[in-house]
């Protein structure tokens, strides 16, 4: 083995998973989530000298039969995604030292560590496979591991609800997946990723169709998103922040894989950028309306995973376009928020995670007063709320200023197609546009909500602050998410990224902000009276007496202009019939009210595919009516028709 | 075209385009006051009124509620601080040799967006009724507005091949009248954007006396003294710094220097503040009988007239895609 690093990384993991399900004691989990963060700073330091340097090396590691065997390949693009699940990785591992130990029971403690540290380590090798077997293995892996983390709390109904419909999505998406390695395999005769550029043009866009669906259910773009808010809240935070943050980006790994590897056509590009942009905007827009603060951040995830296929819609469409410098610039965008919502989401399901462990709900309307219980966990909640509500110098930002700097350019297309892009394109600015400022209004509500003005309850009166070590692990992505942001550009030629078109240095716009700061600070300090106590009074209230929580603005009055202006999207209905009473016999009858949600994607889509297959399912089960009589005749029936089949057409 | 940092062009430019601009704000806000005094028949304030305002304030003590937070006492400086930096994206007087990205148009348009998002969480920080509602809203419409705003400013880069303000401004001002009549139609979306940001009529009323129909005077109705000032100042940065985009772009007669002239004569300095001074007098003027002419809309109706804007800018790419 040449890379020792990282087969020390990976074998670090699976010695923790080994030693956490041995032995059910604390200072196990606490060992195995240390050598967790080991090896994900071992891996960070093999991913980005692997970025550096560029080399590309090809691991042949065990074979069963010729097609099925175990090849990994380190290319930067493996190592960029290696880089990501190490750095949210080593921050989750710290914060889960203290998290998990909130459990009663020692077994499924050590067993959460144990299955944690699996996920992390499947993700790895689906990300470093370089076939389409050793990638469905680890990525069916990996969708075992975390639906057991999903269904943690199995006590509850709705984490076994949350658990099955993750577990039928997932499996579709493992269906599409399989269908297009088969593809791949019928017509090359290798699962080798490497045979995607050897493929012919037509069999090619069959077998994007089924990666792309794949991959976007695994990603949640919209309309499969339906089972992120649920999984994503079902599940203890250091997993959602995992999830969210990690395995999302998996799917797109894979996506990009692929993409990469072929020569794209157009309408490819027109999918993926239409997809990104419903996806976008759709998911910001219902995450206005949560109250419950993970299904919120699930929500959001959906929304930035459809940032990013924006980026790769428009790094198709650049590239079939001949312009290779915005193509370039679309998909280091993307590729830069893909590392940056890794950071940024794993940061704020860490501490809505802290939250909710220390006031024991998830619900908005019961928190408020944190910044004062909690000083630490709302600093660093608001740095990921400005880093994903993309203000400049953050990273959040720069992907974003990538993002609009690919659209402002597009004016260089030119073509047959190009009235057509060019209108499309507008149409997906204006989208990523309302998406991006609807982004900064819910991170507003969100921080103000529950970390500003007075407690609304009791248990959010008693909340405080959280362990350091769990402070320590949120700090890790913050730090880092200001740190990218401000040292954009010189990573990005650091890692040799050649962005052809010029990206604004944050370092620079960092610097003057700070500056100016200190001078206004500086110039009106000596202002005002110097001398005397400060002033406090109370908030003035209109002639009030007292503040009262109860008089603060709350988080659905906060969203409800937005939830008026876009209500053909939520489709709200309310229905009420009254029944007067009658004014000789005063009998009063009852009325009715109602407030319909609109599901439109459970109604109109989810449901008619699962009835369907319940119908079908139906059909079928009345073949198997437990003899075996009727067994044995479906067995000579089947090997009847395999013979006649295989004499006729073989 | 890097230019070497810091460069004497760039630094001059710092000390006085935003010198210029942070000394000049005040006298619009109290200019446009007069105008709808004036329409209104009545005498209005002095002309230099908000300077007095600002001194005056900026001399009383700073009163916090008990509920209130850091966001509340660290926000006044940064919205000022940001507001600032997004001066130099903005030249008003002469164009320097900036560094590559000052001038970038998407993060001035972030810059405000900084600014918006930190007034939002002080109004919601006190934990008063009415600044909770002044932020809902303020955030609302922003979000409503803000693809007008992108697709305006996309629009000027559409006919101007450049995201960048400055080389926008430079090639602006290379001729007499507007290099492309589409950017007339820009100018519209441009000045509605101008009336939907600094909360004007038919938005926002800024001389309601009445909470609830306020929405950006609600958000710092907890603000006293210097921080208070400080926030007010930053309103009349900004709105001279939007007011100075449309100048630029629509009649950028005056404005001096380009990338390439290096040498710059005081006297040019001073005929283009004054050209300024002139041209934002005049588009002040315009705001105040513009909003004289308007009752506020109610605040659904608002995305209308959103609508409106947002056709203008988008009927300038298409203009300029099916040319």
């Amino acid at each position: 083995m040449s890379e020792p690093l990282l087969v020390s990384g990976l074998s670090l993991l699976l010695l923790g998973t080994v030693l956490s399900l041995l032995y059910r004691s604390r200072t196990c989990r606490t060992g195995s989530l240390g050598l967790t963060c080991l090896s994900s700073c071992l891996l960070v330091v093999f991913a980005g000298e692997v970025l550096y340097g560029g080399r590309e090396v090809l691991i042949e590691s065990y074979s069963f039969l010729s097609p099925l065997e175990f090849n990994f390949l380190i290319d930067r693009l493996s190592a960029g995604f290696v880089l990501l699940i190490s750095l949210v990785s080593l921050g989750v591992s710290l914060y889960s030292i203290k998290y998990v130990e909130d459990d009663k029971s020692e077994g499924r403690k050590s067993l959460h560590v144990a299955l944690m540290n699996l996920f992390i380590f499947s993700m790895l090798l689906v990300v470093l496979s370089a076939n389409g077997f050793s990638f469905l293995l680890f990525w069916e892996l990996m969708s075992i591991s975390s639906l057991f983390l999903v269904i943690y709390e199995y006590e509850k109904p709705e984490s076994r609800k949350a658990a099955l419909f993750y577990f039928i999505m997932t499996s579709l998406s493992t269906v599409f997946l399989f269908s297009a390695f088969i593809g791949l395999y019928s017509r090359t005769g290798s699962f080798d990723f490497r045979g995607f550029g050897l493929l012919d043009p037509k069999a090619v866009s069959g077998i994007f169709l089924a990666l792309f669906f794949g991959f976007a259910i695994k990603a949640g773009a919209v309309p499969f998103h339906k089972w992120l808010p649920y999984a994503h809240p079902a599940s203890p935070s250091n997993i959602s922040a995992l999830m969210s943050g990690v395995m999302l980006k998996v799917a797109i790994y894979g996506l990009l894989r692929f993409l990469l590897a072929v020569e794209p056509e157009l309408w490819w590009g027109v999918l993926v950028l239409v997809f990104g942009s419903v996806s976008a905007l759709l998911g910001v827009v219902y995450a206005l309306k949560e109250n419950d603060i993970k299904r919120m951040l699930a929500y959001s995830s959906i929304e930035n995973v459809g940032l990013i296929l924006i980026g790769i819609g428009l790094y198709l469409i650049f590239r079939v376009s001949g312009l290779a410098g915005l193509a370039g610039l679309s998909l280091a965008a993307a590729g830069f928020h893909c590392l940056n919502h890794a950071l940024f989401k794993s940061l704020l399901f860490m501490a809505a995670g802290s939250v909710v462990h220390e006031t024991g709900t998830r619900n908005l309307e019961e928190m408020g007063g944190l910044v004062k219980r909690m000083p630490r966990t709302a600093l660093l909640f608001l740095i990921g709320a400005v880093s994903i509500a993309a203000l400049p110098p953050t990273n959040g930002f720069v992907s974003e200023l990538m993002l609009f700097q690919a659209f402002f350019s597009s004016s260089a297309l030119a073509g047959a197609n190009a009235p057509f892009l060019k209108v499309l394109l507008v149409i997906s600015l204006s989208a990523l546009a309302l998406t991006s400022a609807l982004a900064a209004t819910l991170f507003v509500k969100v921080f103000g909500i529950t970390f500003l003005a007075q407690p609304r309850t009791e248990c959010a009166k008693q909340a405080g602050e959280v362990p350091k070590i769990m402070l320590l692990g949120q700090a890790i992505p913050a730090a880092l998410c200001i740190l990218t942001g401000l040292f954009s550009s010189r990573l990005f030629a650091l890692f040799g990224f050649p962005v052809e078109v010029e990206v604004p240095d944050m370092l620079f716009v960092g610097g003057i902000l700070t500056g100016a700061y200190l001078l206004v600070w500086l110039s009106v300090r000596n202002f005002g009276p110097s001398s005397g106590p400060r002033v406090s009074e109370e908030t003035w209230g209109c002639g009030i007496l007292a503040q009262h929580p109860t008089m603060e603005y709350s988080s659905a009055g906060f969203s409800e202009p937005l939830v008026l202006i876009f209500k053909k999207i939520y489709r709200t209905q309310l229905s009420s019939s009254r029944t007067f009473a009658d004014s000789r016999e005063c009998v009063f009858e009852h009325g009715t009210a109602e407030i319909r949600l609109m599901k439109f994607f459970d109604e109109y889509l989810y449901l008619p595919v699962a009835q369907a297959v319940d119908r079908v399912s139906m059909e079928v089960s009345r073949l198997q009516n437990g003899r075996l009589d009727t067994y044995v005749l479906y067995v000579f029936l089947a090997v009847l028709v395999l013979m006649i089949f295989t004499r006729w057409f073989a | 075209m890097t230019p070497d940092f810091p460069n004497l062009s760039f630094t001059l430019f710092c000390l006085l385009n935003t010198g210029f601009v942070l000394l000049v704000s005040p006298f619009y806000m109290s200019l446009i006051k007069k105008v709808k005094a004036a329409a209104q028949g009545r005498k209005g304030p002095r002309l230099l009124q908000n300077y007095y305002d600002l001194r005056k304030l900026l001399h009383r003590e700073v009163v916090y509620s008990p509920t209130s937070s850091g966001v509340m006492r660290v926000t006044p400086y940064l919205n000022l601080a940001v507001l600032l930096l997004a001066s130099l994206f903005v030249p008003v007087i002469f164009i320097p040799d900036a560094p590559a990205g000052i001038g970038n148009i998407i993060v001035f348009i972030y810059l405000l967006a900084i600014e918006r998002f930190f007034t939002a969480l002080c109004g919601l920080d006190a934990g008063s009724t009415f600044g909770g509602m002044g932020s809902s809203r303020a955030m609302s419409l922003s979000a409503v507005i803000e693809p007008t705003m992108v697709i305006s400013f996309a629009a000027l880069a559409y006919v101007l091949k450049t995201v960048d303000l400055h080389e926008m401004f430079a090639i602006t001002s290379a001729s007499a009248i507007p290099v492309s009549p589409t950017l007339v139609l820009v100018s519209i979306s441009l000045f509605i954007i101008i009336i939907v940001e600094t909360g004007r009529l038919p938005v926002d009323n800024p001389a309601t006396h009445l909470e609830l129909t306020m929405i950006n005077e609600a958000m710092i109705l907890e603000q006293s003294g210097k921080n208070l000032a400080l926030i007010e100042l930053t309103h009349s940065v900004k709105q001279t710094l939007l007011m100075a985009v449309l100048i630029n772009i629509l009649v950028p007669v005056g404005l001096s220097g380009g990338p390439n002239m290096g040498d710059l004569a005081v006297s040019g300095l001073l005929v283009s503040g004054l050209a300024f001074l002139v041209k934002a007098a005049l588009l002040a003027v315009v705001i105040g009988l513009f909003e004289s002419s308007l009752s506020k809309m109610r605040l659904f109706r608002l995305p209308v007239f959103y609508m409106m804007a947002f056709f203008f800018s988008a009927l300038t790419i298409l203009m300029e895609v099916f040319a």
